[in-house]
């Protein structure tokens, strides 16, 4: 990888007895959106605060472009104004005194450019976020899209090294959610930004980022593409968190070179992949874990192989599909279905598991 | 469980309702007598050129003869000059206090916002007194001390005049009360817009220039034109050091003109209702400015802010100047009046023994002071319970009822924030003048406890009315569908919730009640007098040990009764 545009070295931060970054280590490179994904509370906000400089690290690296901002040991702590970053804070801070113009120029008038730049570069940005013609607006006069579109204009007029976007969607309304997540997508594309975003929305992290980091307790519990941290979550959490999940337990059986699991109350046999059961010897008690989507229901009838029989419990129409509350190896679990096919509650189904997509743990 | 109740209760709650608009129309007649009448009677009094209680005659003689006098515009002109000048320094200083202690590394902040919180309850004459014994041009100690600076002759300082009177507020009404009110600003409004300001590449100083102090502008302004108005009805310290050296406000012209023999009356009327309408134009304009303007409207950034500015080695600094404030101006007063209500003969410190304890024992024995520690207990004991009643209802009323009386309730409520006490006593006294009231209110204790109840309003209406909105209306209605009547309700959930707001407004009004001397001091009798007037007189006369004394016995009752009631209300509200 070449020179990274943000590198966390083994990074900490403490409130009290609270690890908020608990040592963490990553790196971005130029042009990523790579986001924080992760619950409230997790320590995702205060990693974005420790690069803009609002909070010091009690321990560990922070580079940019390679030159250190916060490093205890050597005793540095650049202050967020000498950091150059473009922030967009999830109350937008939108100063109440100032127009639209004069919010967006303020970076510029810090840094003493000349009254024509400034004019110029402002209306070029506001024109980029949509904005054009509202300069003269007290900022207080807009509507949240539009504090939101200014806040974002703030933070890009000076072509930072680093966008830092916190939870910046969340005071929005559904459909406007939507649009602005398509339109950062855009705009970072097109200016070839590099974006640290932080979200506890699954569906804005999936859709936005090229990399997620999946935060909790201040650890990165796993970090990779939104396909990989979805499809091979690599921690009980990551699958919890990411999507749904339906678990079973079973034990795990290795005859000549064959590979299966009985589920826990005999309800099935399942034919395992050899890469899945490498790492396991026989004999183990295991626990399944398989996301909803990957479970077909079908109607009752004899049993094949990677099916098992279950029962619909409850029905629930939810106008474009169904949900069934379904009962199956001992377990209760919720799967949706298209309207094509219609099962009532009570009715004796068939499950059919998608075994390669599996993820296995020893219990 | 008893299902009878919920059987009764739909009739219940329609008979219910009915007590409610009778209390509601009782209270506001009495508030709209209380507080209004006598602003109709002052105003109308000025007109009136016989002494109240005889057959009126009307005619402009009282304003024409107010106005030929030239103390009277001048008494006016320079109660807004004062009111600025303090101002002045003492918003300065607030703010500082306020930033540092909110938005710096300086340490002991905790501290300082504490003391503030003390120093805003230590009551003002004492101070005055206090500093009367440090400044006088014969016998201040500070003064005596400068003797012996060699080319120092004559008194260097001199507490009666116009710096005099500035000097001394600076130290009683000064920035505590205003630190109090700015320190929370600070700290909620700065976090998220100053941390934009950084991360937008501003330092500290451009933050400060450029987006803090704008941004807190509007509040700012708003503190100092209430401050502004609060010090319009200042009376104590023009009294003790502004009629000494001729220098008068219009509230202390008030009191002079009750001080002639006959009582000039019309006068006294006519200036009040000048002064009356120049607040209401003053008041007219900050209203508009502050509805007209919204631009302003505060946008509160999310969350506290960890973030403090850094001050390397100057947060000591700062910290040194903030101690030496609070030493100069709250401490060092408060030590000289201890060791003078100790003294023999004040500032004479080379006389052999110069200590007694007579002073204390001879206010003791001192049968006035005793009749007037009764008063006082009593005005203070009703003033607090009655002022807690009434706004409680208010309050209730306004807020929970949302009661179609309630603005108007409100309103007549807010009358006394700007009314001055010399003027709220002077129509009160005005009202019992010309009534049949007089025979229970004028010159006994219930006058005083009275027209002090009516000064109470504002803050006490206030502090209820936050209360019920914080309990919002949920709490109150679960219990009664959960089968409680109106009034188990009010006791069993109301009362106890509100109890530590109820405690803290009768404590405050209690104290209060004890220490103000500009409502009751056109209202008292010799059987009526109250210690605050005691204190006055004492000083007057110039038995300065003594007065020390009482001072200091009145700042002492104050002071327990905080750190009580300040314990009671915390174990009542159940947070321990």
């Amino acid at each position: 990888m070449a020179q990274p545009v943000l590198e966390f070295r083994d990074v900490s931060k403490r409130f009290g007895a609270v690890s908020a970054v608990d040592h963490v280590s990553f790196a971005i490179a130029h042009g990523e959106i790579f986001t924080l994904l992760g619950p409230s509370g997790c320590g995702k906000t205060t990693t974005l605060r420790l690069v803009a400089g609002l909070e010091e690290p009690d321990d560990g690296e922070i580079l940019v472009n390679g030159a250190p901002m916060a490093a205890p040991r050597h005793n540095i702590f650049v202050a967020p104004d000498k950091r150059q970053m473009g922030m967009v804070f999830q109350s937008y801070a939108i100063w109440p005194h100032l127009t639209v113009f004069e919010n967006v120029a303020f970076p510029l008038r810090v840094r003493g450019e000349a009254e024509s730049a400034i004019r110029h570069r402002v209306q070029e940005v506001l024109e980029t976020v949509g904005l054009a013609g509202l300069d003269n607006r007290g900022a207080t006069e807009l509507s949240g899209g539009q504090q939101q579109r200014v806040a974002l204009a703030r933070a890009l007029v000076y072509e930072p090294s680093i966008l830092l976007l916190d939870e910046p969607l969340s005071n929005l309304d559904a459909k406007l959610r939507e649009q602005m997540r398509l339109e950062i997508r855009e705009l970072q594309q097109k200016l070839k930004l590099t974006v640290l975003y932080v979200t506890h929305d699954q569906d804005e992290a999936m859709t936005l980022s090229d990399r997620i980091a999946l935060v909790h307790l201040g650890r990165f519990e796993q970090v990779g593409t939104p396909t990989e941290v979805y499809e091979t979550p690599a921690t009980p959490f990551a699958a919890e968190f990411l999507g749904r999940t339906v678990s079973f337990e079973g034990k795990l059986v290795k005859n000549h070179s064959r590979c299966w699991i009985h589920l826990a109350n005999g309800a099935a046999r399942i034919a395992l992949a050899d890469e899945l059961a490498m790492p396991f010897s026989g004999g183990e008690s295991v626990r399944i874990l398989t996301r909803p989507e990957d479970i077909e229901i079908l109607p009752g009838g004899e049993l094949k192989q990677n099916q098992l029989s279950g029962r619909i419990e409850q029905v629930a129409y939810l106008g474009d599909h169904f949900e069934y509350h379904v009962m199956a190896a001992g377990v209760s679990f919720v799967l949706e279905a298209t309207k094509r096919q219609r099962f009532s509650a009570g009715a004796e189904v068939r499950l059919s598991v998608d075994s390669a997509r599996f993820t296995i743990r020893p219990l | 469980m008893k299902s009878s109740t919920a059987v009764a209760a739909p009739s219940n709650s329609r008979f219910l309702f009915r007590p409610i608009r009778v209390a509601e129309f009782s209270l506001l007649a009495f508030l709209a007598v209380a507080m209004g009448l006598p602003l109709l009677f002052l105003f109308a009094g000025s007109f009136n050129l016989a002494p109240p209680g005889k057959g009126v005659v009307y005619g402009l003689g009282n304003w024409v003869r107010a106005f030929s006098d030239p103390g009277t515009l001048s008494a006016l002109w320079m109660s807004f000059v004062l009111s600025v000048v303090r101002l002045i320094p003492a918003m300065i200083l607030s703010v500082v206090f306020a930033w540092l202690i909110a938005r710096t590394d300086m340490p002991g902040g905790k501290f300082l916002e504490s003391f503030c919180w003390i120093a805003y309850f230590v009551p003002d004459f004492p101070l005055i007194l206090a500093w009367i014994l440090l400044l006088d041009p014969n016998f201040g100690f500070l003064n005596t001390m400068a003797q012996s600076v060699p080319f120092v002759d004559g008194p260097l300082f001199n507490p009666y005049g116009f710096w005099g009177i500035v000097w001394v507020h600076t130290s009683t009404g000064g920035i505590w009360f205003k630190v109090m009110l700015l320190v929370p600003v600070f700290r909620r409004l700065g976090a998220t817009l100053e941390e934009a300001a950084r991360v937008s590449g501003a330092n500290t100083i451009a933050m400060l220039r450029r987006i803090t102090l704008p941004v807190l502008a509007p509040m700012i302004l708003a503190v100092s034109v209430l401050s502004f108005i609060r010090g319009l009805q200042s009376f104590n310290t023009e009294l003790l050091l502004g009629t000494p050296a001729g220098i008068y406000v219009y509230s202390t012209r008030i009191y002079d003109y009750l001080q002639r023999e006959p009582r000039a009356y019309g006068e006294a009327t006519a200036l009040g209702s000048v002064f009356l309408l120049v607040l209401a134009i003053l008041l007219f304009f900050y209203w508009k400015y502050l509805s007209g303007n919204k631009k302003f409207t505060v946008v509160t950034g999310q969350g506290y802010s960890t973030l403090r500015v850094k001050l390397g080695r100057w947060k000591y600094v700062a910290l040194g100047g903030c101690l030496l404030y609070i030493t100069v101006m709250m401490v060092l007063p408060l030590v000289f009046l201890v060791v003078g209500s100790f003294m023999r003969r004040y500032g004479f410190f080379h006389i052999a023994s110069p200590f007694t304890l007579n002073h204390w024992k001879n206010l003791l024995a001192d049968p006035i002071f005793l009749l007037s520690l009764k008063n006082s207990l009593i005005i203070a004991t009703v003033t607090g319970l009655g002022s807690v009643l009434l706004y409680s209802a208010v309050a209730y009323l306004v807020v929970s009822r949302r009661s179609v009386v309630g603005p108007l309730l409100e309103s007549l409520c807010w009358i006394p924030h700007v009314l001055p006490g010399i003027l709220l006593g002077l129509s009160v006294l005005w009202l019992f003048l010309a009534t049949p009231l007089r025979f229970i209110f004028y010159g006994t204790v219930w006058g005083i406890a009275l027209a002090l109840i009516l000064a109470d309003s504002p803050v006490a209406t206030q502090a209820f009315k936050a209360g019920f909105l914080q309990l919002g209306a949920d709490l109150e209605e679960a219990a009664r569908v959960s089968g409680a009547s109106w009034w188990s309700t009010y006791r069993r959930i109301l009362l106890p919730l509100l109890a530590p707001i109820a405690t803290a407004v009768g404590l405050m009004n209690f104290g209060s009640a004890l220490t103000s001397i500009s409502t009751p001091v056109l209202l008292y009798s010799h059987q009526s007098r109250p210690l605050a007037i005691l204190l006055l007189e004492y000083s007057f006369t110039g038995e300065l040990e003594r007065a020390a004394a009482l001072g200091l016995l009145i700042t002492a009752i104050i002071g327990s009764l905080m750190i009580i009631g300040r314990k009671f209300g915390l174990h009542l509200s159940g947070s321990d």
